[in-house]
């Protein structure tokens, strides 16, 4: 188990390390001059050269990703081009909103998807679980920026219960949370509905009433342990959407988080912003993904590695 | 509610004018002066330095913190700001004279100091994102403490329309710029409170400063709210007093919700769609004669712009210098159909290349073209290509309609003219090249407004006929209010300025 | 067969289903109007049920032009690059995960790894440098979602894979001399199918509306062609004053999710060992 950790530690820095290159080379190779965003539309081809090589653009790759390197170590992202900060302020001025608005929208997930779904298995081909499949359904196909508007101009604009956008206390968190965690919901619905069902089709019937233990405990202890991994394998990868992913939900309601800040900056070509979120959250994904896999045996002890 | 209030005020500000000089000017202005203003803008601010960006968003939000030489006012007249007078003494120099009795947030003066290290600092630091406008500029020379000496390398005509876009900074700036744009002074109606990066700005009043009576309200919040949407909704939703960059289609919903306003001014920008003069299409005049007789420009003002844009007469539009009357083109299919049939052109394949989400409705626009074209027998190939792409792909040539505009920035045609209609400029675009084009520009150089508006005039009866672009409208800018905010003026630069603005 | 069509959840989402394909298909002859050509002066009507002009039962666009017939011209596009898209992301996905479950080592560690870096990249990017190389087209457009999608199967997959080959009937199965390949098609791909089946259907939406996102963004399909993601696109400027345009291709997106939900649930129920009701 430990050679395991060291295992998989030390892979975690390989795959960062991957990324980190992977990225600064799309960037360089891609079509895109940063300068020429910077600079108005027909400034000399004189000051987009002179900008470039002020950006350190002008350098051999290798070179650049030296001196990336080299200040990465020292905690320096670079400036952004865009903003002409700190790229890790710029960057780490978004953690806030964005950690608030993927923690809400995950707890929704988990608590009403996972209800939805034991209910649905439970009382399979009852009223709750068509509807339980109506919502799961909606949740998937109707689109993030549809669903936001429709909130929006709802509960924002006619009813004015909440704020429209923006990010300031509790109730602008609970539009785009609901927006965003409708997808990710829908589907541990019916991963949970049917990862039950197969389970209540076996065990339950084998074991537990046997033991004549009471109908809940069955299900909660024996069913949910099983449906697990197929779920935590989604959730995991739903961390990551909801990270990164978010920037329609958070373009609708003028959320200042991560999601934009990335997509924005690949539109711009601000290297370092883009450089300095890919490789945070490739760093998360590497931790979260190593964490899952640990769950993986705690849970279930029959998997093993190596 | 209302009513109170009001005569509150009148009742203290007329109690004031009676006991006259005991009140003085600085009490009345403390007291006319309440409220928070949140307005709602479509562009991001990029930064906090007046001399590091070229967009018109942040040249708006900025001239809250800073004040520049001069003004450009909604009618298009330059008027003083921090200078009190300008003028030019010969073909390559101008002097400047500045007001006096202003300061800086922090309270140092605001002198002949502060103008040779502002305009030193965008020449001499190429790193700047405006330094290459100022790279004409031969020498700053400080006459007195409130005169300054401007002597340019050739003649520099549209320099007070640059300087309208370039805020004063304090000389004691130099040396740590990092801090000092972490909390910035200048001389403006509001100081600087904080700035999350491509969220919002805030800002409070300046109670010093220089012009009486002014700003109106204690506090000043700039949002950035990019979708369209969703600034809406946060106007209709009585959380934000204005938002700038309306569509047409949504003028009538917002019209439709008590307590906002809309209002709309024609603004100083032309569409262009430039040809690519190297390829087939463009290079044949005949091919570009007849794309513009296809294109049925008044059909696409009507129906697609709702009435909000305006037929054009001359590539430079309505509010900078070199405007004329040219009339307008016509919409003639059947010749267009004549003149490539005897052209020889069975058919022909346009790619038209737009950068995604650069203009309102662009992309139903290039569709409507591409049917108008159809109809004449040219194919229409649509590439909405993101920002970056699409530049790279016009620098390569890799297009032949290009779905561009021009807004006024700064307010006058030199610099667009120097860009796109010398050799030089156009190499890496459209490929453009006319030495008589290129002499007037340089002709039209000069201080002298009249010789300027002759040499432009000229310039523009050449491309007029030469068609090197498409020019299909002048846009309208259209803003919508809550009716709570008092004195604003729409402004035809689309700038948002909120220095006289009061909240009932 | 009968068992096939004993399962109602089956009948129904594969009629649904049925009935999406055939109208797409059929689209010229089912209606007349042009999807591509616009119509001035009768922009933004609302459907004929909600006070529009007869002729246009769904009501006509921001260039007037019929929305039934770019709802249907445009399923043809969706349809099959959503479908593609998810069948490559699918198809790659399980053969990937499979071969790094049973593997294992050091194959399974480059694969997890290699999936892990893929997941550190917005998808925008990965289109963005996709279609720099070889140009917004369709194949590039399939490449991208597909791109977008394999890793949730292949970790599905693999996790599965991991309990199962450890199960003592399954460890009995191999000393008794059962080769691999047996393994996997009796015991591991049955019960992967569940979680795979689910997965699939739900990703036929998130396609669509990825395409709507990359599409919009200059990454995909380019207009005046149709496509539900386009229609998408372009009504998501219009849903304050004409809700139609973005609503219509969306309620069409959820018949077909539905659809493909019923059919991979009663599929599921059908096929899996140890399911029996």
């Amino acid at each position: 188990m430990r050679s395991y950790l060291v295992t998989r530690i030390w892979q975690s820095a390989v795959t960062l390390v991957g990324v980190s290159i992977l990225v600064f080379v799309i960037l360089r190779v891609v079509p895109g001059d940063p300068a020429k965003m910077l600079l108005p539309e027909g400034a000399p081809q004189s000051a987009v050269d002179e900008l470039n090589r002020h950006l350190g653009l002008r350098e051999p790759l290798w070179v650049q990703y030296g001196i990336f390197l080299r200040s990465v170590v020292r905690g320096d992202f670079g400036q952004s081009f865009q903003y002409r900060s700190p790229a890790l302020r710029v960057v780490v001025e978004r953690v806030p909103a964005t950690i608030q608005l993927a923690l809400t929208a995950m707890a929704l997930t988990v608590l009403v998807g996972v209800s939805i779904g034991i209910v649905a298995a439970v009382r399979q081909g009852s009223a709750y679980d068509y509807a339980g499949t109506v919502l799961a359904v909606l949740g998937q196909s109707l689109p993030n920026f549809w669903l936001g508007i429709m909130l929006m101009l709802l509960f924002g604009v006619t009813l004015r219960w909440l704020p429209t956008s923006g990010f300031h206390g509790w109730q602008s968190l609970v539009l785009p949370s609901v927006t965003l965690a409708a997808f990710p919901t829908a589907l541990v619905a019916r991963l949970t509905r049917s990862s039950l069902l197969e389970i209540l089709g076996q065990e339950y019937i084998r074991t537990g009433r046997a033991k004549g233990l009471g109908e809940p405990r069955v299900v909660l202890r024996h069913a949910l342990k099983n449906a697990t991994i197929p779920l935590l394998t989604v959730l995991g990868l739903q961390i990551g959407t909801l990270l990164g992913g978010a920037v329609i939900t958070e373009s609708i309601f003028a959320w200042p988080g991560m999601g934009k800040l990335v997509v924005d900056a690949i539109f711009f070509r601000d290297f370092p912003v883009v450089q300095t979120i890919l490789i945070l959250s490739a760093t998360i994904f590497v931790v979260i993904n190593l964490f899952v896999d640990l769950l993986y045996t705690v849970i279930d002890p029959r998997i093993r590695y190596g | 509610m209302e009513k109170p209030r009001l005569s509150r005020r009148r009742f203290l500000l007329g109690s004031g004018a009676v006991l006259g000089v005991a009140a003085g000017p600085r009490a009345a202005r403390a007291q006319a002066r309440r409220g928070h203003v949140i307005a709602g803008l479509s562009e991001r601010m990029l930064t906090l330095d007046p001399a590091n960006h070229y967009s018109i968003s942040s040249t708006s939000v900025l001239r809250h913190v800073y004040d520049p030489l001069l003004d450009v006012t909604n009618d298009d007249k330059f008027v003083p700001a921090l200078a009190e007078s300008w003028k030019p003494v010969n073909n390559t120099t101008w002097r400047f004279t500045l007001r006096k009795g202003v300061r800086f947030h922090d309270g140092t003066p605001f002198t002949a100091d502060s103008v040779l290290f502002t305009l030193k600092r965008v020449r001499d630091n190429t790193k700047l994102i405006k330094s290459f406008v100022y790279q004409d500029l031969e020498d700053v020379r400080k006459d007195d403490d409130y005169t300054v000496t401007v002597t340019t390398k050739r003649p520099f005509g549209s320099l007070p329309a640059h300087l309208t876009m370039l805020g004063m900074l304090p000389p004691g700036a130099a040396g740590n710029e990092d801090a000092f744009f972490g909390k910035p002074v200048g001389t403006g109606p509001f100081r600087f409170v904080s700035w999350t990066h491509g969220d919002h700005v805030d800002l409070e009043a300046n109670a010093k400063y220089w012009k009486p009576a002014l700003p109106k309200v204690e506090k000043l919040t700039v949002r950035f709210i990019p979708e369209l949407s969703t600034r809406a909704a946060a106007l209709r939703a009585a959380e934000i007093h204005v938002i700038d960059r309306v569509w047409p289609d949504m003028v009538s919903t917002l019209r439709a919700t008590p307590g906002i306003k809309v209002l709309d001014m024609p603004a100083v920008e032309a569409q262009r769609w430039h040809f690519q003069l190297a390829r087939e299409a463009g290079k044949d005049p005949r091919i570009r004669k007849a794309v513009s007789l296809a294109i049925d420009r008044n059909t696409i003002i009507k129906e697609l712009l709702l009435g909000y844009a305006r037929p054009v007469v001359s590539p430079i539009p309505p509010g900078l210098i070199g405007h004329t009357n040219l009339g307008q083109k016509p919409y003639d299919p059947d010749k267009a159909r004549a003149i490539l049939k005897q052209a020889g052109y069975q058919t022909l394949t346009l790619d038209f290349v737009l950068m995604k989400d650069l203009y309102p409705k662009q992309l139903e626009i290039a569709q409507a073209v591409a049917a108008m074209l159809s109809e004449v027998g040219i194919k229409v190939s649509i590439r909405n290509l993101e920002i970056a792409t699409a530049r790279e792909q016009r620098t390569a040539g890799n297009y032949d309609l290009f779905f561009s505009g021009w807004a006024h920035m700064p307010h006058d045609p030199d610099w667009y003219f120097g860009q796109w209609f010398t050799r030089a400029g156009a190499e890496k675009l459209t490929r453009f090249s006319d030495p008589r084009v290129e002499q007037l520009i340089a002709e039209g150089r000069v201080p002298d407004p009249k010789v300027r508006q002759q040499k432009y005039e000229e310039i523009e009866k050449i491309l007029w006929e030469d068609e090197p672009e498409i020019w299909p409208y002048y846009s309208v800018a259209i803003y919508a209010i809550s009716d709570k905010l008092r004195n604003f003026e729409a402004r035809r630069d689309y700038y948002v300025l909120l220095h006289e603005v009061g909240i009932a | 067969m009968s068992r096939l069509l004993r399962q109602p959840m089956i009948v129904v989402g594969g009629l649904l289903l049925v009935a999406v394909i055939v109208a797409s298909a059929a689209a010229p002859w089912l209606v007349a109007a042009d999807p591509i050509k616009p119509v001035f002066g009768q922009r933004l009507q609302p459907p004929r049920g909600l006070g529009g002009a007869a002729g246009h039962p769904l009501g006509t666009d921001n260039l007037g032009r019929d929305i039934l017939a770019r709802l249907l011209y445009g399923g043809r596009i969706s349809l099959v690059l959503a479908a593609g898209a998810v069948a490559l992301a699918a198809g790659a996905g399980v053969v990937i995960g499979l071969a790094a479950g049973l593997v294992g080592g050091r194959l399974d560690a480059l694969v997890m790894r290699l999936a892990d870096v893929q997941l550190a990249f917005p998808v925008i990017m990965l289109a963005i440098a996709i279609v720099a190389v070889v140009g917004t087209s369709p194949a590039a457009l399939v490449s991208v979602l597909a791109l977008s999608g394999w890793v949730l199967y292949a970790r599905t997959v693999r996790a599965a894979v991991l309990t199962i080959r450890r199960l003592d009937y399954v460890e009995a199965a191999r000393t008794l001399g059962a080769g691999d390949l047996r393994v996997v098609a009796v015991h591991i791909l049955p019960n992967t199918l569940a979680p795979i089946l689910v997965l699939g259907s739900s990703q036929f939406a998130t396609m669509v509306l990825l395409e709507s996102g990359l599409s919009f963004l200059g990454l995909g399909l380019q207009p005046p062609q149709p496509s539900w993601g386009l229609m998408l696109a372009e009504g998501r400027d219009y849903l304050s004053n004409a809700w139609w345009l973005a609503t219509v291709p969306g309620i069409a997106i959820s018949l077909v999710v539905l659809g493909a939900n019923l059919l991979g649930d009663g599929l599921r129920d059908l096929l899996d060992p140890r399911l029996r009701q």
